[in-house]
């Protein structure tokens, strides 16, 4: 019969951030300890609220089953005499396993004949294990921080207060004894804390559905799903009251779902006047500051706003008025930081800039204006972007002031944000307030890039700047990425393949790098490309050979070497590519071997050698062809018609031959087609299935 | 409730708990963890709960008295329970039910903040507490101070009275709060704040503060090497060189290269006072570990 097991542990609040991890983690640790100890099979599921881990598993067996096991003992030389008649020895061993000496065998030992005895071991039952697995797998969890209380002795990620142990058949009336913490697991468990305080018996239970009911009666939904529904419900009807929606936040959702116990939420509003505020500042301050959903009629912000409370009610209307109240002085603090900075120009605010160090080793944010300033213009001239240089400067002079604005020394987030609105308060032309605020996009892989060309140029300016400066130092290693200089360069990445920008981006690395001490342009390229590889592995996605092929080909435009991506991965299914992979792997083994000199297309004569000459100058026709036309694809193709006649040139041909003027000429024929192929790809390095 | 009426709740829910009433600490400093009543206690395996009310200092929070939620100088009622009880939640639930605060009625959620000093060589985990989405406690389970791993744990409740004070009596501005005695805060504190801001950002002498700082760092290297280590006042004069920072700070004159030195200065006394403390303890037989026994 199958059995199942509910553990639950009520603890302090933990932090909303270490929730979906431990749930993994449970899953995870369960599903493979009870493997490991026999039992085969199990479904485990874990749930959690701010207070509680909870797991429950089925499909158990009631325990191991029996096993056979053999257990040897002294060599059979000194257990039987050479007529086979037992020994004292054997009498002992025979003795001491409780069977009698008939039952002994001899078998074969790593050192020769011994005596054995095959014994039924009991399994043991499902409890003793599951108690042996929860201590094991609690105590291995993994948190980002955990602690110590009280008498100092345990660790974990907040003070446990109950352990809830059951296991069962129909019903999960046996508890399992177990100890965590120095806490023993009982039968029972509290509510919510206010709410329903009391004790919840477990006598009975059916399953994790009655378990969930019970404690639904108790204020608790266990299940983070289920909280998630309710509150989308509970939001879509507050809205629906006041005749707005809920704009929709499903990050914030997510998050409001782990810092309760049950799904409740109560509506806010804030005066009117707060409206005139910046969008941004508004949705800043109740969302960031008050983990708020903001309400909207006709897509523009409301005058209200859902919070989230740990429990199904308002009783006395305190709730919604705490919140509102709290909301107002928010919205007071950020209208008056607002009002105050407006005061004065975004301009006039540069030179405090000096004040604001950027990094220890790099100087100030004035120093880093100056420097994005300067390099921006460079580079948009090398580029040829057809923008205004003047207001892509002026954009850059302005980017980094609001940094000494109130606002942002108070809401950090609305960093760029802030500089476009008061740029554009100033009438600083669009194209510079736009790029002003669109300067930190993409704020990741998702987020929106910069609007404006000019926009682009400055961000990718501003952050090959930051990488320049900061790389030497602050080079990221595992998780440690302090300076989130990965996002930066993926971001550099992102803007060029997406705008797309006409940037050549090892150049850009140099002139970003030169003149600044300790500065390594290599460095840093290696740095971008290996996120240019990421952002083809897991944007664009191709597969990680063909990044490779592309990549180690030639690499810096990345708009290009995306689309070169994007047609070796559609092409590299035909099987035709499979065989240039070989053969262009022969042509550069081969060509590590032997310099070359000008090819003297004279001195080939074999038929086989003709035949690879007329291919490479017919493929060389096409490739340049379909490259005009951007037809990576059928640049691609046109190296096909290759395969057969290398293959053939490899089988009649001794490249590597003693006369040296012949040599010279087969390896600078070869070495054609490979400046050929690695105008598109080194198809080398493809990956290729055994034939 | 007014203010004082506040005070006077909570220093009698915990004074009836079984803590110590403490007062202030006679110095400038910028929170009760910088007491010694907080920082020394919590070090070392004596038990010991005390309560105070600490006015804190931070120059640079303060507004001329034109912010109505930011002061230079604010109040905290400081509690230390060491070990922490296990029921500790719930024991800090029933002090809001002192101050007229029913949970039954409210949404009182412990959301995830921690906590870190670097002066102090400090930091803790544990939860800001939310009142109705108003913030009026931090709560902290020390694991740390003066660089020394603690054992037992201790555990920090800061109620922020003016903040709760505002909560109670729904007002927008903290000057316009009611004291006590039918005074309004304002009237009692708006001066003072208006002439401490001015100090603290246009008048104080940042030569004298900085010359301060370099005396008082000697002075408390002195204390500490003393044949016997004067811990207490050791540690005092690292507070007023705390002090004297952040009024360099305030006042614009602490350079962002030199910043993290200086509060290293400060941090290095912080643990050479911990230690000394500890070992102090030690000599002295862990005094307070004694009423544990037959003496309690």
């Amino acid at each position: 019969m199958s059995h199942q097991f509910l553990l639950a542990l009520l603890c302090e609040e933990i932090p909303a951030n270490a929730l979906p991890g431990a749930r993994r983690q449970l899953e995870q640790g369960f599903a493979k300890g009870l493997e490991e100890a026999g039992f085969a099979g199990c479904t485990v599921r874990a749930f959690s609220t701010v207070r509680r881990l909870v797991v429950h598993v089925t499909g158990l067996a009631a325990g191991q089953p029996d096993r056979i096991e053999e257990v040897t003992g002294p060599p059979a030389r000194a257990a039987f005499t050479p007529d086979g008649s037992p020994t004292a020895v054997a009498l002992g061993f025979a003795r001491g396993q409780g069977v009698s000496v008939d039952q002994l065998r001899v078998v074969k030992g790593s050192r020769g004949d011994v005596v054995a005895v095959t014994r039924r071991v009991k399994g043991r039952t499902a409890p003793e294990i599951l108690a042996e697995v929860t201590t094991e797998v609690v105590g291995s969890l993994h948190f980002p921080k955990t602690m110590r209380w009280g008498a100092g002795e345990h660790t974990f990620v907040r003070p446990l207060h109950n352990i809830v142990a059951v296991f069962g058949a129909e019903t999960m009336d046996e508890v399992v004894p177990l100890d965590l913490f120095g806490l023993g697991s009982r039968g029972s468990t509290a509510g919510h804390r206010v709410v329903a305080p009391g004790r919840i018996e477990m006598r009975g239970i059916t399953g994790f559905e009655d378990y969930a009911a019970r404690l639904e009666a108790a204020g608790v939904v266990v299940d983070p799903d289920a909280r998630r529904a309710k509150m989308l419900a509970r939001a879509e009807m507050l809205a629906a009251e006041v005749g707005c929606t809920v704009r929709p936040d499903p990050v914030l959702l997510d998050e409001l779902v782990e810092l309760v116990e049950h799904p409740g939420l109560v509506r806010g509003k804030f005066s009117s006047r707060f409206l005139e505020l910046p969008e941004e500042v508004l949705v800043t301050t109740l969302r960031h500051h008050q983990k708020s959903l903001v309400l909207e009629k006709n897509g523009r912000v409301a005058g209200y706003f859902l919070a989230v409370a740990d429990r199904p009610d308002d009783p006395e209307g305190h709730i919604a008025r705490g919140y509102s109240w709290v909301a107002g002085a928010r919205l007071a603090d950020a209208a008056f930081f607002y009002a105050q900075d407006q005061r004065d120009s975004l301009e006039s605010r540069v030179p405090a800039l000096a004040g604001v160090m950027f990094h220890r080793t790099s100087g100030s944010y004035l120093d880093k204006t100056n420097k994005v300033r300067q390099l921006a213009v460079e580079l948009a001239r090398q580029a040829q972007l057809e923008i205004s240089l003047e207001h892509l400067e002026r954009a850059a002079w302005l980017a980094k002031a609001d940094l000494v604005t109130a606002m942002v020394g108070e809401f950090a987030e609305l960093q760029g944000v802030m500089g476009g609105i008061y740029a554009l308060g100033d009438n600083e032309p669009e194209e510079v307030w736009m790029a002003v605020a669109d300067q930190y996009r993409p704020a990741g892989l998702e987020g929106p890039i910069p609007r404006t060309l000019t926009g682009a140029m400055l961000g990718v300016a501003d952050r090959l700047d930051t990488l320049a400066a900061l790389l030497a130092s602050e080079k990221p290693s595992g998780s440690k990425d302090p300076f989130a200089l990965r996002r930066a360069a993926l971001a550099v990445v992102k803007i060029c393949a997406e705008f797309p920008l006409p940037l050549d981006v090892l150049d850009a690395c140099h002139r970003a790098v030169v003149g600044r001490p300790g500065g390594d342009e290599a460095e840093l390229q290696a740095f971008l490309q290996d996120r240019v590889r990421h952002y083809l592995t897991n944007v664009v996605g191709v597969r990680a050979d063909v990044a490779d092929a592309v990549l180690t080909a030639h690499w810096g435009v990345i708009a290009a070497d995306v689309a070169r991506a994007r047609a070796l991965e559609t092409v590299r299914r035909d099987e035709v590519f499979g065989s240039l992979a070989i053969v262009f792997k022969r042509v550069r083994n081969i060509l590590t071997k032997g310099t070359h000199g000008v090819l003297d297309e004279r001195v080939l004569a074999v038929p086989a050698e003709r035949e690879l000459l007329a291919a490479v100058a017919a493929a060389e026709i096409r490739v340049a062809e379909s490259l005009d036309e951007d037809d990576h694809e059928a640049a691609l193709h046109a190296l096909a018609p290759l395969a057969t006649p290398l293959d053939r040139f490899f089988t009649e041909v001794m490249v590597l031959c003693d006369d040296s003027i012949l040599k010279d000429a087969r390896l600078a024929l070869l070495a054609r087609i490979e400046r050929l192929f690695l105008r598109l790809a080194d198809v080398s390095r493809l990956a290729t299935e055994a034939r | 409730m007014d203010l004082q009426d506040l005070i006077l709740s909570l220093s009698r829910f915990w004074s009836e708990y079984g803590c110590v009433i403490q007062q202030p600490c006679d110095l400038e400093i910028g929170a009760g963890t910088m007491h010694p009543e907080t920082f020394l206690r919590v070090l070392g395996p004596e038990p010991y709960n005390v309560a105070f009310v600490q006015p804190s200092r931070r120059p640079a929070d303060a507004r001329f008295g034109e912010n109505p939620f930011r002061l230079g100088k604010h109040l905290q009622m400081q509690v230390i329970l060491k070990p922490s009880p296990h029921e500790v939640q719930e024991l800090y639930l029933k002090s809001l039910t002192a101050l007229g605060i029913e949970p039954s009625f409210h949404d009182v959620r412990f959301e995830e903040d921690n906590w870190e000093s670097p002066t102090l060589g400090a930091w803790g985990v544990g939860w800001q507490v939310l009142l109705d989405g108003m913030e009026i406690t931090q709560f902290t389970y020390f694991q740390q101070a003066g660089g020394l791993d603690l054992q037992p744990i201790a555990a920090e409740l800061t109620y922020g009275l003016e903040r709760i004070a505002m909560f109670l009596q729904r007002k927008d501005s903290i000057y316009d709060l009611t004291w006590g005695g039918g005074i309004a805060y304002g009237k009692v504190r708006h001066q003072d704040e208006v002439e401490l801001s001015r100090f603290a950002f246009h008048v104080a002498d940042v030569e004298m503060l900085r010359r301060h700082f370099e005396d008082w760092e000697r002075e408390s290297v002195r204390c500490l090497e003393q044949e016997e280590p004067l811990v207490v006042p050791g540690l005092e004069a690292a507070l007023k060189m705390s002090h004297l920072f952040n009024l360099m700070d305030a006042r614009g004159a602490v350079a962002v290269t030199e910043r993290v030195a200086l509060i290293g200065r400060v941090r290095k006394l912080a643990v050479r006072c911990a230690k000394a403390f500890v070992a102090q303890r030690e000599r002295l037989g862990f005094p307070l570990l004694a009423r544990r026994g037959g003496e309690a």
